[in-house]
């Protein structure tokens, strides 16, 4: 039973994360944004729907979708400035966005009770059924599947391939007569809009959220997911989820000292990261590579 | 005035440490072209491997600088042998680069905290009794820092302008191609730079950990400030690093007067989006809008 929990419970974050790391894939694999702040818009979607459920009492699935719009109009607010900024500036205006809506978190004390965290989130219920456990896990993976569904037809659309052009080469893009801003920029609002979801559902079902699981860091973590499950691949987006979330599982298992287990997932999926980005910078299952044009 | 003249001068602590790092940081980003943030984590090695040999070894401090040097410069030189050099020759784009930077600084500080632990660690330097410069305290070990910080730029200035392998540097900066077609080891200048900019971050990293305290995870908001205050003052211009690292000190500093301490890093970030959007080429910078923005 407890190890039937266990494995309940490492499926729905892997599934929390695929949704995450499909998203962010949509923004930095298929149209080339280099958003190294993705994890912002997961805080943002957690926040809202867990203060939403604590602070008025709205039901999971009003504050879920809540989520997902407030992410998705933050999205909207950081593209319409940076959208055009080009490679490497666009990843430093979003790592300064995600740092400055950590710090938001931490700091807004009246509302979000600072590096306390809020604590007594309401499982989501469905029509009269509490959501734990094993029915979480049906609704994670529910989403996982629309989120999916939905990133893959968008991606083989008219619209995913100019999203495709617009990394190839934007200037090409742009002579297509394309208004490649606008593309861009509502690419960054889908994928925020789905990270916002991914963050609401991490926020019903852990129960409590504080500003240290949208650190910088995390947002490493999702970038790794699809780094090694591979760039502009929808299925290996969730291939790299389930490799990055095993490995701390894996050294569970193996004869490491508890307080050194934190140091050692660091450096083991670090060094994964590294290994890829040398050998195979397009991923397990990616298509394409960042390459020096 | 006492509070504001405080608030100056630690920024101006601040600002020097920023300064350092974001000379690193620019150093980097000018010679081989990408954004580097294992000026962070080499920021953290110096600092623990000084407190290793002087504290746990016992050396005397001057010994264990020298030797926390070394260290730092042979880690910068494996980090560019073994991931930065390959992901070049592959052609991976300055993405790549910066996405493999993360990792390394992930490789390092996760070592770090694997052998010596979560705990905060300090020198045990006694508490010393500050100057009271215009109703500003400043201890010795703080003038010490500024002082440090301003000499290294100054000969790095020197060192860029007057000797051959400054030149070289800047030769490959402007041109790898025609760089290397005139005799310059572009390799070799690559590995040196890697080691000034170490240096930088090491110094930088010693100074903190003997100011204040040292732990692992100390050195990601630090770098990140460096970048700002190398954008800030205007990528492109070792020169104008200086300025920016003072200017991000002083003005996050002086940012308390409005907003609770907590925002104090924020402040810093807000100031670096407010200049990619309106002054990507920072305050002395000549870059055109055009390599920042499509």
């Amino acid at each position: 039973m407890a190890f039937e929990a266990y494995i309940i419970n490492l499926l729905i974050l892997i599934g929390i994360f695929s949704i995450l790391a499909i998203s962010l894939n949509l923004a930095m694999g298929f149209t080339g944004l280099l958003n190294i702040g993705h994890i912002a818009f997961y805080g943002i979607g957690a926040y809202t729907s867990a203060l939403l459920a604590l602070s008025l009492g709205v039901p999971f699935w009003i504050g879920l979708v809540a989520g997902g719009l407030l992410a998705a109009f933050f999205g909207l607010i950081l593209a319409i400035p940076t959208i055009k900024l080009r490679g490497d500036y666009l990843a430093l205006a979003t790592l300064a966005f995600a740092i400055i809506m950590e710090s938001i978190f931490r700091n807004w004390i009246s509302l979000t009770r600072g590096p306390l965290g809020l604590p007594g989130i309401p499982k989501p219920v469905f029509f009269g059924l509490t959501l734990s456990g094993f029915s979480y896990l049906i609704l994670v993976f529910v989403f996982v599947i629309i989120t999916y569904l939905f990133i893959t037809r968008l991606t083989k659309s008219p619209f995913g391939r100019v999203l495709k052009a617009i990394r190839e080469d934007e200037l090409v893009a742009k002579s297509l007569g394309k208004n490649t801003l606008k593309f861009k920029t509502i690419a960054l609002v889908i994928s925020a809009f789905f990270a916002g979801i991914a963050g609401s559902l991490y926020a019903h079902y852990i129960t409590f959220i504080d500003p240290s699981t949208f650190s910088i860091l995390e947002s490493i973590l999702v970038i790794a997911m699809i780094i090694i499950g591979g760039l502009a691949s929808v299925p290996g987006a969730v291939v790299g989820a389930f490799i990055v979330l095993l490995i701390p599982e894996v050294l569970r298992f193996l004869p490491i000292p508890s307080y050194a287990i934190g140091a050692v997932r660091q450096i083991l999926f670090a060094l994964i990261l590294v290994i890829l980005l040398i050998k195979r910078p397009q991923g397990i299952l990616g298509e394409f590579a960042f390459k020096k044009k | 005035m006492p509070l504001i003249n405080q608030l100056l001068a630690n920024g101006l602590i601040a600002g020097a440490i920023y300064a350092l790092m974001a000379s690193s940081f620019s150093l980097i980003f000018n010679i081989v072209k990408f954004m580097d943030f294992s000026p962070g984590a080499i920021y953290v090695l110096a600092a623990f491997a000084a407190f290793f040999f002087n504290i746990v070894l016992g050396l005397n401090f001057f010994v264990a600088l020298i030797l926390s040097l070394i260290i730092v410069s042979l880690a910068a030189i494996v980090i560019n042998k073994s991931v930065y050099k390959p992901i070049r020759e592959r052609k991976g784009s300055n993405f790549i680069l910066l996405l493999a930077s993360f990792g390394v600084f992930l490789i390092v500080t996760g070592i770090i905290l694997l052998l010596f632990g979560a705990q905060v660690k300090t020198f045990g330097l006694p508490i010393e009794k500050g100057y009271d410069i215009f109703g500003a305290l400043i201890t010795k070990t703080q003038i010490l820092l500024i002082v440090t910080s301003l000499v290294l730029f100054f000969f790095l200035q020197l060192f860029m302008k007057t000797t051959k392998l400054g030149k070289s540097m800047r030769a490959v900066a402007d041109n790898r191609e025609i760089a290397s077609t005139l005799g310059i080891n572009v390799e070799k200048t690559i590995t040196i730079t890697f080691v000034i900019a170490a240096i930088l971050a090491g110094v930088a990293g010693i100074l903190v950990g003997i100011e204040q305290n040292i732990e692992h995870s100390m050195g990601f908001i630090v770098v990140i400030k460096g970048i700002t205050a190398s954008i800030v003052g205007g990528v492109g211009n070792v020169p104008a690093a200086l300025l920016g690292g003072f200017l991000i000190g002083i003005v996050e500093n002086l940012g308390i007067l409005f907003l609770p301490s907590g925002y104090k890093d924020a402040i810093a970030f807000l100031i670096l989006i407010i200049f990619l959007l309106f002054r990507p080429q920072g305050i002395f910078g000549v870059k055109t809008r055009e390599e920042v923005s499509g």
